[in-house]
């Protein structure tokens, strides 16, 4: 009894150090959500929606990009299906994000992984594959940490809803967040992350691809199609190439 | 009571919002999760960057100047510095630029 104390104690020591872990890699992200959380409540206030439609629309949906769109589409009587077809149309990335985690978490049970999805959202998504990576390269035997990524998950959800209420109250008064650079919060957490995920030129050919083609569709179509046009400019090329290309040379 | 709270419409298009937003978080992980080719292995490994560097691209044509900029020196700095650092210069060259770039150019 006293040897699975033991081990119950180190487990819970573990858990306890990858959530400290966690939530300070998660930190500089938390600080640059509250102003776009802030944005989105004060739109919302705006376009006359309630407090309690705030909340449940950032507990139950979690999306930061559908729920900007969700708001600009607001009336008294939301048109139900535009919005609901906008966010399908927003959110379509998560599917291949999903697909993406599948070879980190084999070893997770399913249904602990379907309940975990809930939360997952662009940076959570990010993070914890960035992270799983390095743990694959440092050779553990389970790339995915649970507690790695739910510590993220929850602290951004928590800031993601209080945010959007604080902006619902204060945010009239603040004034476009976006004119003093807070947007570019986001493009440069994702170029670190590239940086990261960087492995050589010919790997990186279909993310210049799909740059340029998200670019041009953003400027001529509106919406979000732009998200799904890079994505599948990239993806093709990658099925269309032989695998031969894209092996990594690693240096003598 | 419900009703008194908030009115059916609303209620529906956000519960609706919310379930399809969910669809599309688990779609992936259920209908390929057994599926093990070397093929979508490759494209697994190379897709995340195409669905980032997609998600950025409005940043790179906002058809401002100080954007265009800013961006840049982003690049830069990650290339370079650590991630907190970059935030920083991000954030920081995004603002000052914005505010004095139309001042010079007049």
């Amino acid at each position: 009894m006293s040897v699975s104390s033991v081990a119950q104690q180190k487990l819970k020591h573990h858990t306890y150090k990858e959530c400290v872990r966690a939530f300070k890699v998660a930190i500089p992200l938390i600080i640059s959500f509250i102003p776009f959380g802030m944005m989105l409540g004060a739109q919302a206030k705006i376009k006359g929606m309630s407090l309690l439609e705030l909340v449940l629309m950032c507990g139950l949906n979690f999306a930061g990009g559908s729920e900007f769109v969700a708001i600009g589409l607001w009336q008294q009587i939301p048109p139900l299906l535009l919005i609901v077809c906008m966010t399908l149309l927003v959110n379509c990335r998560h599917i291949l994000m999903g697909a993406t985690m599948i070879p980190i978490c084999r070893r997770q049970p399913v249904r602990k992984m379907l309940l975990s999805f809930f939360l997952l959202c662009d940076e959570t998504w990010a993070l914890s594959l960035q992270d799983s990576y390095r743990r694959m390269e440092e050779g553990y035997r389970e790339p995915f940490s649970y507690p790695f990524y739910i510590t993220i998950a929850v602290s951004f959800y928590i800031t993601w809803i209080v945010s959007a209420v604080l902006g619902m109250f204060v945010g009239p008064l603040l004034g476009d967040l976006t004119q003093y650079g807070f947007d570019m919060a986001f493009p440069a957490v994702f170029i670190v992350l590239l940086r990261g995920m960087w492995n050589g030129w010919r790997r990186g050919i279909p993310w210049i691809c799909s740059l340029l083609v998200a670019c041009i569709v953003h400027l001529m179509v509106p919406g979000a199609w732009y998200v799904i046009a890079g994505t599948m400019t990239g993806l093709l090329m990658v099925l269309c190439m032989p695998s031969r290309f894209f092996e990594v040379k690693h240096a003598e | 009571m419900l009703n008194n709270l908030i009115n059916e419409h609303s209620f529906l298009t956000i519960v609706g919002m919310g379930f399809v937003t969910y669809l599309t978080r688990i779609s992936g992980y259920l209908l390929l999760r057994n599926k093990d080719y070397p093929k979508l292995t490759r494209v697994l490994e190379i897709l995340p960057g195409c669905v980032m560097i997609s998600l950025i691209a409005p940043i790179f044509v906002t058809g401002k100047l100080s954007d265009l900029i800013a961006v840049t020196l982003t690049i830069i700095t990650a290339m370079r510095f650590s991630f907190l650092v970059t935030l920083v210069v991000g954030i920081g060259s995004a603002g000052i630029l914005r505010f004095f770039l139309p001042m010079i150019l007049h």
